[in-house]
């Protein structure tokens, strides 16, 4: 999936690249190359920089991995280059893996330290290994050698890396537009809701990581090819941070701007360290460190979006990853048969607009309304000697309506946040379609087809409103890591992911705000698309926190219509709200939580006049400590009774 | 036998200094949560700076003031001009931002004092040898200083109005302010206090060491290995992680292979990483929720 | 010193949370501000003291315009905030909690002692506690802890955030009956949010509902108590009447009455 801009980039970069070398001197030629090849590192660390969100400050390792494979296969074995880059870049991959495996489940600035303490073991065991050349390396690697020409000059040599770094943009854009680029841009706005909606992260940014290592080691091995030597040099902690600053100088995530930041920082170096000798007179060694260190640092201060992000604001451009996939129209509401994954319950609606009558988002296989989807056993959370939800129980029906209401402080978001596996319990159960899930991830609860929204709300702010609801879809649909890079099986299956997204978001009333971000949306609107989001995943249980705070006294009419249209079709709905009114009207049944304790569960109607109930929200009478046991012994009974 | 305990000399020594680094760490970790990756310029800059006052002719303790006095206002300044400014500061931006610090500090250092490695005098007192071991004078200066500034900087934090208030600035931000304590200020002060302790590491190792451009980077990233062990937010643990750090690395550049000494602290680092991250020596691992 | 807040805007983001808020209460007088989640209680609390900034409106200290001004000049200028959910320092001990409160007095070290020595006479479960550390605290006296220490630095002006969330009522009734103390014995302006109404109205003398960011009502707690409107800004309606048993007295003495009411209630 090409856009323009990304096709006008490869012709003018193969122009570069091509015909370029030919009109310039020699010198401008090397640091070219130098400036290509670095240039494919930074690309897979952008990639994980931006898209996967975590920084790796060692990731020459991965770039030494390579160019050390590719140097002793082709030295010492004499393997034909071509199979030994294969073998090089798998080699770079399974250090990644291996070395990703573990890290990974470290956090943020965790994971920076350990890849920076990576790419020091790295250094040292090559200079203590004999078998890789200790200090001295591994030298006389020959000039890459097709077709009777040997690629030894800067233009041939140039020649020789045009197709290689067109074809990883060609691949990194793919993803970064597809749907695997889609939800790690989610988790970097949101990583819980993009749990919640089915994105297992930890499996993602280990692909992406991998991914990362395994165009360091490309690039690893062209740098080897092309210095004739590989020493513990390529591994070192400078070139790592070279590779660093030519990601955020370009800008995170940016494909292109890893490929800028390149050709910027090489032509930085050059530049700095044929001109610094001259104002400080005697100056030698790694001098243009200087200047990286001053634009690393001026960058992060002052444009953390890099060279992008001055380019964007310059020309107007959107921002990276806004979900701008092109769009089947919005009215129509044909979906492509063959996918076979949406109901057609959902095509016969007729205009989005219409708040119709009949029941929404059927799916066949559902259990049966008055099925028990989820049961709540004994359900504890402690933090420390605070005891925040005490041994609550319920069970929730298909085709109900549930509500939890409370006090604040009562204990609804922390119950949520353990049935949907943002927390893990203290104590206690959760089973859902008579499968055990408490304190498995936030992902497994969606796998079994269960999601939620969130009270604060968890907007992904870098997309529209459409990208957001598409990443709703991600359990629906497939096209993986290795296909979306490839890019052409993946399109067919994003039409149908923008068109069921342009659906959920009719269903909810937010069609003519589709394709604005996110962001600009008032609060009320935005709660709407969390709620198209969640039915994006087509579940059969579906978790609301305070989905009417902020919506106007008709909003919450439309959202109580479409509740009630989506109990008709069977889903489980639980609702945690404060409009204590509005839920009681819609309501089938109630618990409420008061202090962490389920201090009633029954019908609308008999809340409404319990009076520990109304004891809890208007504060107990103190002063008679034997009516408040009274009263709270009735509140048991009826608690009880109503089970 | 004698060669263990000349190789624990040698690593408490040389673990003491990777204790003043460690220290430097944790005092602006606990009140910021930044992670100042520029510490280990703070001692390079020490040395440096001390040299060329040496140079110039000042007597030794004079040159070490004048460091000192250098180093904390580039520390302060550092603070006020590139971490200031940043609205939104996460602990990984603060990676990059005092990585880039650093890289210039580095060069800055380069083109001002040139490549080669130079050495402070060292301070004054005889090397003796104690049962087969042989003990210099640095060593103990190094030792007896850093338990000085070690208490010093423990009892600060806790004895000191002025250090609990830090101490409340790093545990609830938002209480602290409303009694009046501003988080800006204790960063500034934090970043003083480090840049300090900064400075004692460098001017103590330089003899024994060598002070050059970049021996900031090793030196500050062992530190910060040896912060870790404490969560980074502890100061005694910082000490104990410093020493510890030492010793390992002495016996394993003894025992097993003086090459492999620099991936010692590197490989602690992963390893508490993923064992435990919130440190081992720490006792309130308390997440912050 | 009075605290009047007029006409007060203010949220985060672009969401706006507070649409016009106005508020007061006088010295010596404890003005309650209740209402259900969401209204914008914790949300108004932040920008009186400078946590958050609000987008127009303003807030007085006596006589003076703090609104522009940063939470730590607002705790400097006499105005004192017990946050929600305490936030006590947990690792330092509650002597040093108390210590720290006094920051902005904090030159004045021999009028310290005699301070803290009062409040662990309005607080005196804190008394064998000095040494704890504070987070070993059980909630009561945490909060106990946190209505100290912003007391030490003799503020004028004391505002709280829920202090009675997750409390039994017997420590509600302890801490409360402090507050009515205080508020006779240094003649403080106490502005209260809470969620437990009952307790709440008990000690106040004005008292104002919020609702979705703005002041719904405001008037005398009996008189609101009765109001099915407060019941149905908590319970939606038809409801058993609840009412206050007109000879449960506040412990203290008479409060004074406020000389102005900001603004009419709507």
């Amino acid at each position: 999936m090409k856009k323009r801009s990304d096709v006008v980039g490869v012709v003018l970069l193969l122009l570069v690249l091509l015909v370029g070398p030919l009109l310039v001197p020699v010198s401008v030629a090397g640091a070219a190359v130098y400036a290509v090849i670095y240039a494919v590192a930074a690309i897979g660390l952008s990639l994980l920089m931006g898209l996967a969100g975590q920084v790796s400050l060692g990731h020459a390792a991965f770039f030494a991995v390579g160019a050390y494979t590719q140097a002793i296969l082709v030295t010492r074995y004499e393997v034909n280059g071509v199979l030994a880059a294969v073998a090089a870049v798998a080699m770079a991959m399974i250090v990644g893996l291996l070395v990703g495996l573990p890290l990974l489940r470290l956090r943020g600035h965790y994971l920076a330290l350990a890849t920076l303490g990576l790419g020091i073991i790295v250094t040292v065991v090559a200079i203590e290994t004999p078998f890789l050349g200790a200090t001295s390396g591994i030298f006389g690697i020959q000039k890459p050698d097709f077709g009777g020409r040997v690629y030894d000059s800067p233009d041939e040599y140039l020649w020789l890396l045009a197709p290689v770094i067109v074809l990883g943009i060609i691949l990194a854009r793919n993803l970064v537009d597809s749907r695997i680029g889609r939800a790690l841009g989610a988790v970097n706005d949101s990583e819980v809701a993009a749990e919640t909606l089915g994105v297992d992260t930890f499996r993602l940014r280990l692909k992406v990581f991998v991914l990362s290592a395994g165009y360091a080691g490309l690039a690893g091995v062209f740098f080897a090819h092309w210095l004739a030597v590989v020493n513990p040099n390529a591994a070192n902690f400078a070139l790592s941070v070279e590779f660093l600053l030519i990601a955020v100088l370009g800008g995170l995530g940016t494909v292109w701007g890893a490929v800028v930041g390149g050709f910027a920082v090489e032509f930085l170096d050059e530049g700095l360290r044929d001109f610094i000798p001259v104002i400080v007179p005697g100056a030698s060694g790694e001098v243009q460190l200087i200047g990286f260190g001053v634009i690393l640092t001026l960058v992060m201060i002052f444009l953390p979006g890099g060279l992008h992000q001055a380019f964007r604001a310059v020309t107007g451009l959107r921002a990276p990853r806004s979900g701008s996939v092109p769009s089947a129209p919005a009215s129509e509401g044909r979906i492509d048969p063959d996918q076979g994954k949406i109901p057609t319950n959902l095509t016969s609606q007729g205009s989005p607009e219409s708040v119709g009558e009949g029941a929404l988002l059927v799916r066949e296989g559902r259990p049966a309304p008055g099925t028990t989807l989820l049961e709540v056993q004994g359900l504890t959370k402690r933090y420390g000697g605070v005891v925040a939800v005490d041994d609550v129980d319920f069970d929730v029906a298909a085709g109900e309506i549930m509500a939890l209401i409370g006090p604040n402080g009562a204990g609804k978001t922390t119950c949520f946040n353990m049935i949907s596996g943002v927390t893990a319990p203290s104590g206690g159960s959760v089973v859902l379609s008579g499968q055990r899930i408490d304190g498995r991830k936030p992902h497994v609860f969606a796998r079994h087809r269960a999601t939620r929204t969130f009270q604060n709300l968890q907007v992904f702010s870098s997309s529209s409103v459409l990208g957001n609801v598409m990443v709703g879809r991600h359990l629906r649909s497939r096209v993986g890591l290795v296909r979306s890079m490839l890019g052409f099986a993946a399109r067919t299956e994003e039409r149908a992911i923008v068109a069921a997204a342009r659906q959920m978001i009719g269903m909810v009333g937010l069609a003519e705000d589709a394709d604005r971000p996110a962001a600009d949306l008032p609060f009320g609107r935005q709660r709407l698309m969390e709620v198209a989001r969640a039915l994006a995943t087509e579940p059969d249980l579906l978790l609301l926190d305070e989905p009417m705070a902020g919506l106007s006294g008709a909003e919450r009419r439309e959202l109580a219509g479409l509740l009630r249209r989506l109990r008709s079709g069977g889903m489980a709905i639980v609702l945690v709200e404060h409009d204590v009114e509005a839920v009681l009207a819609l309501a089938d049944r109630v618990a409420v939580l008061d202090d962490g304790a389920l201090i009633a569960l029954g019908q609308p109607d008999e809340i409404r006049t319990d009076p520990a109930v109304l004891a809890a929200y208007l504060g107990v009478e103190d002063d008679d400590p034997e009516a408040a046991a009274a009263v709270r012994d009735l509140a048991a009974e009826d608690a009880e009774g109503a089970r | 036998m004698s060669d263990f305990f000349q190789l624990l000399v040698a690593g408490l020594s040389q673990g003491a200094i990777y204790a003043l680094i460690a220290m430097g760490f944790a005092a602006i970790f606990s009140v910021s949560e930044i992670i100042n990756l520029a510490q280990g310029e703070f001692a390079a800059m020490a040395g440096l700076v001390a040299l060329s006052a040496t140079g110039a002719g000042l007597p030794l303790p004079m040159a070490m003031m004048v460091a000192l006095l250098t180093v904390g206002i580039v520390a302060v300044v550092m603070q006020r001009l590139t971490i200031a400014p940043v609205k939104k500061m996460t602990t990984l931006t603060s990676i990059i931002l005092t990585l880039g610090v650093s890289t210039a500090l580095k060069a800055l250092m380069l083109l001002i004092y040139g490549p080669e490695a130079r050495g402070l005098p060292a301070l004054p007192g005889s090397n003796f040898v104690v049962a087969g071991v042989s003990i210099r004078a640095q060593d103990l200066w190094i030792l007896g200083i850093t338990l000085v500034v070690a208490s010093a900087v423990v009892f600060f934090y806790d004895r000191t109005v002025l250090g609990k208030a830090l101490r409340a600035c790093a545990e609830q931000p938002v209480a602290a302010r409303l009694v009046g304590i501003s988080p800006r200020k204790a960063t500034t002060l934090a970043f003083l206090i480090a840049g300090l302790l900064g400075a004692v590491a460098g001017l103590l190792a330089s003899p024994i060491s060598l002070t050059q451009w970049d021996s900031g980077l090793t030196l500050g990233l062992k530190g910060f290995v040896a912060a870790t062990l404490g969560g980074l937010v502890s100061i005694r643990a910082a000490v104990f992680g410093g020493l510890l750090l030492g010793v390992l690395e002495a016996l394993v550049a003894g025992y097993i292979d003086s090459g492999f000494r620099d991936a010692v602290a590197f490989v602690v680092l992963i390893v508490v990483l993923v064992a435990r991250p919130g440190g081992v020596f720490n006792r309130q691992a308390q997440a912050r929720v | 010193m009075s605290l009047q807040i007029r006409d007060v805007y203010a949220g985060y983001g672009r969401l706006e949370v507070l649409h016009g808020v106005s508020v007061g209460v006088e010295p010596g007088s404890i003005a309650a501000v209740v209402g259900a989640n969401g209204a914008g209680k914790t949300t108004l609390l932040r920008a009186v003291s400078g946590l958050l900034r609000a987008s127009s409106g303003s807030v007085r200290l006596g006589d003076r315009d703090v609104t522009r001004l940063g939470a730590e000049s607002i705790a400097a200028a006499g105005l004192a905030h017990v946050p929600e959910n305490r936030l006590v320092f947990p690792s330092l001990t509650v002597g040093d909690n108390l210590t720290l409160g006094a920051w902005t007095r904090r030159r004045d070290k021999t009028a310290l002692a005699s301070r803290r020595a009062q409040i662990v006479e309005y607080f005196p479960r804190l008394a064998q506690r000095l040494g704890q550390a504070a987070g070993t605290l059980s909630g009561g006296e945490q909060q106990m802890l946190a209505v100290g220490r912003g007391l030490m630095a003799r503020p004028s002006v004391l505002i709280l955030d829920e202090p009675s969330l997750g409390l039994a009522p017997r420590v509600i009734r302890e801490i409360f009956a402090a507050l009515a103390r205080l508020r006779s014995d240094e003649g403080l302006a106490i502005l209260l949010v809470e969620q437990n109404v009952r307790a709440a109205f008990k000690i106040a003398d004005h008292a104002y509902v919020m609702d979705r960011g703005r002041v719904l009502m405001a008037g005398e707690p009996s008189a609101l108590l009765d109001v099915e409107r407060v019941q149905q800004a908590y319970l939606g309606g038809g409801y058993v009447r609840v009412s206050v048993d007109p000879a449960d007295e506040p412990e203290a003495a008479a409060p004074a009455k406020p000389e102005s009411l900001p603004g009419p209630a709507r």
